[in-house]
């Protein structure tokens, strides 16, 4: 059975009991989500409109009722919310498990409010609760081991017997443990039933499993082969998700908190009940566009156990690490929207630089080169081509002549080679003696000084100061840059504008008597030689 | 090893390419104009519309300046929809001032050449001839003296760069002067007839102000 719900995956899981007045109550035991598998009793991360630091909770219960579907959420609660009734020490990733009886305990959120899972092991020494391998509790999201009564507003390591109507077996460590290990490890932290049903797509294999599961109360090893399956079979993020708790935190954080929230809030019940949005696709995609990031932080201490204490000190540590792909993410703090345009991003990485930028970019590091005395008519690729056949180096080439103002009879070019050696062997070639057309090059490595494109206004072009304008007349005369026109015989401006037009003429001829006469002066040069 | 009738054909097709290519250049060449003397605060929307009245214009392309070390007027390569309209472009801009963007000063346009296209295809059919010479060769120390000879000539071409635009500054300095005064001029006409002491002045000078 699966549904879309504004285009985020979703699918049902194993059936449970159903319920409700009109029987129009369906219970579940697992379900897929963005493509994320979560069981009850799993431990997830939920938004509050406005917040950056999500709510930690516990599935207690899944069910769908008309068009509805809702989870049941066991809260945890941070340092923070219980500052007040603290007493001891406190670990950075420690949380707490509500119990008791009172608001705040849990709440009822529309499932779509989830936004992530998280992995929380009990370390509580109580013998009901399986005690969890030092390698699980590194990798842990988060660690417990003491409850907050709600009811009391206590602190307390006891364990207590029930707790929102469940036995508290459910609610401590899963009997078997998590495969929440590093993959090559996968296969032996599994039993064999799991093992089988690994390699195969995991709805079918988990279904089967759970078949054989009697309903209520899961037994912990059967809802534990559920999660080992998905596990291993879901989809890289997921996956590396779990191996790598540490970066996953850090990377989930990241998204989870630039992930902004459009929500939906449901139950209107103090503190830790609004905690629900909407969580946008970008969670889970970015999660594993994130893959190389984490692999990188795997490499880094392991340690960081001591993972920020949820201040999104997260940015900061993740800008220090220099992930990157990762700083990213707190610049698009912009959800969905964000989405489609990573595809883009990516697509300018690819782009080819605009000219003035590679020509600084080359200079920089010493292969640009500038060719002159070049046959004017060369273009691009006769000038590469040139490089070619001549040096048998590659390159990229553009002319630069100006029109108005650089002599035709000598063509100039920027070429640019792979390396500065390159570049430097070039030049010193070239120079020695390299004719083309019987037109001897030579070069010199950089960039020409040119002044930067003046922003002001041409010269030639006036103003008139102290004019005394109204106001319609000087915003009027602002404009007056968009427009153009042909002078008229009758004002003044046509006389300036006459005097202007004499001069450029002289120049024009100026220009041509000195380019023919250089012109000449090769022609004869290259005659005498001949002789 | 591909046949002889093989190579001929490959390199017939991609020769057709390039003549191809030519021609369709040479035509962009034909219909595209030259503007310079344009003032750097003009944008493509200004080009545009001020040529609107006798062209569409098809593209613009800017001319950058990597070449010469002065403060020199902007430039562009504007490509219209034909010939014609370029030729009547060109009449337009050099029968009448041309004023885009400021005053007075007008653009000049000119029937653009391939030369000036930085994008230009290369020519079909053209060898490239080269030859390397060594201290040594008989032809050396002619070659020696024709670089020395492109490289004085480069100078000269720059000085001249450097004293048209000095002209052009003068003019412009020259003109602004002018423009000054006649704004003045004209500026107390007009107020001495706004408050009256025209009046005055046609009385003393027994003159009559309105021909009656």
């Amino acid at each position: 059975m699966g549904e879309s719900n504004e285009n985020i995956q979703f699918s049902w899981g194993k059936k449970r009991a159903k319920g409700g007045a009109k029987m129009d109550t369906q219970f579940y035991g697992s379900f897929t989500f963005d493509n994320v598998k979560y069981s009850l009793y799993d431990c997830v991360y939920l938004f509050k409109n406005g917040e950056s630091e999500p709510y930690i909770g516990k599935i207690v219960k899944i069910w769908q009722q008309n068009e509805a579907k809702k989870v049941k959420i066991l809260w945890f609660f941070t340092p923070d919310e219980i500052r007040n009734y603290l007493r001891g020490s406190v670990a950075e990733n420690e949380i707490f498990l509500a119990s008791g009886d009172g608001t705040g305990l849990a709440d009822i959120n529309p499932l779509e409010s989830i936004a992530g899972k998280c992995t929380v092991v009990c370390i509580s020494k109580d013998e009901r609760n399986r005690q969890p391998t030092p390698k699980e509790q590194t990798v842990a999201d988060y660690i417990f081991y003491r409850f907050f009564d709600v009811g009391n507003c206590t602190l307390s390591e006891q364990v207590p017997e029930k707790i929102a109507g469940l036995e508290v077996n459910v609610l401590l460590n899963p009997k078997d443990e998590q495969v929440i290990c590093y993959p090559d490890q996968d296969a032996q932290g599994m039993d064999q039933k799991v093992g089988a049903g690994l390699v195969a797509p995991l709805p079918q294999s988990a279904a089967k499993m759970e078949d054989e599961i009697p309903v209520a109360p899961l037994p912990q090893s059967a809802a534990k082969m559920e999660d080992e399956i998905p596990v291993a079979a879901v989809p890289l993020s997921q996956s590396v998700a779990i191996s790598l708790p540490p970066s996953v935190k850090e990377v989930d954080k990241a998204q989870v908190a630039a992930v902004p929230l459009p929500l939906g809030v449901e139950e209107d019940v103090p503190k830790p009940t609004q905690k629900v949005f909407k969580r946008t696709q970008s969670t889970q995609k970015v999660l594993s566009d994130k893959m190389p990031s984490k692999k990188l932080k795997l490499s880094q201490d392991l340690t960081m156990k001591n993972m920020p204490s949820k201040k999104l000190k997260l940015s900061q540590d993740l800008t220090t690490q220099s992930m990157a792909p990762v700083p990213d993410v707190k610049v698009r703090s912009v959800p969905l929207a964000q989405l489609p345009t990573r595809q883009a991003d990516r697509s300018k990485w690819f782009k080819p630089q605009p000219w003035h930028e590679k020509l600084a970019q080359a200079d920089k590091e010493g292969r640009l080169v500038y060719i002159q005395n070049l046959d004017i008519r060369f273009g691009a690729s006769e000038i590469v081509e040139l490089i070619r056949e001549a040096l048998q180096l590659s390159c990229t080439a553009k002319p630069i002549n100006h029109p108005t103002y650089d002599d035709p009879n000598n063509g100039k070019a920027y070429v640019v080679f792979n390396s500065r050696n390159i570049a430097d062997e070039a030049v010193m070639k070239i120079n020695s003696g390299l004719v083309v057309g019987g037109r001897p090059l030579y070069c010199s490595k950089g960039l020409l000084k040119v002044p930067k494109p003046a922003s002001g206004a041409l010269v030639g072009h006036l103003t008139i100061s102290n004019q005394k304008m109204n106001p319609r007349q000087r915003e009027e005369q602002k404009k007056a840059v968009s427009t153009s026109h042909c002078s008229q015989p009758n004002t003044i401006e046509y006389d300036l504008a006459l005097d202007w037009m004499l001069v450029r003429e002289k120049q024009a001829m100026k220009f041509s008597i000195l380019h023919k006469r250089h012109a000449g002066e090769r022609k004869s040069f290259a005659a005498k030689m001949a002789q | 090893m591909a046949t002889p009738d093989e190579h001929a054909d490959a390199e017939g097709l991609m020769g057709e390419h390039a003549e191809k290519e030519h021609a369709d250049f040479k035509a962009r060449v034909k219909r595209t104009i030259y503007i310079d003397h344009l003032s750097p605060v003009v944008s493509r929307q200004v080009i545009r519309a001020a040529l609107s009245q006798c062209a569409n214009v098809v593209s613009v392309e800017f001319i950058e300046n990597y070449t010469i070390p002065y403060d020199i007027p902007a430039a562009a390569l504007v490509e219209l929809d034909d010939e014609s309209q370029a030729k009547s472009a060109v009449d337009l801009m050099r029968d009448f001032p041309f004023i885009i963007g400021g005053m007075p000063r007008p653009v000049r346009a000119s029937l653009a050449r391939p030369e000036m296209f930085a994008d230009r295809p290369s020519l079909p059919g053209s060898k490239m001839e080269f030859l390397w010479l060594k201290q040594g060769d008989p032809e050396y120390d002619g070659m020696s003296k024709l670089k020395s000879l492109a490289k004085r000539q480069e100078a000269e071409n720059m000085a001249l760069i450097k004293s048209i635009l000095e002209e052009e500054k003068e003019l412009a300095a020259q003109q602004q002067i002018m423009l000054d005064a006649n704004y003045y001029k004209y500026d107390l006409l007009e107020s001495i007839v706004q408050n009256g002491t025209i009046k005055n002045l046609a009385g003393h000078y027994r003159v009559n102000l309105f021909d009656s």
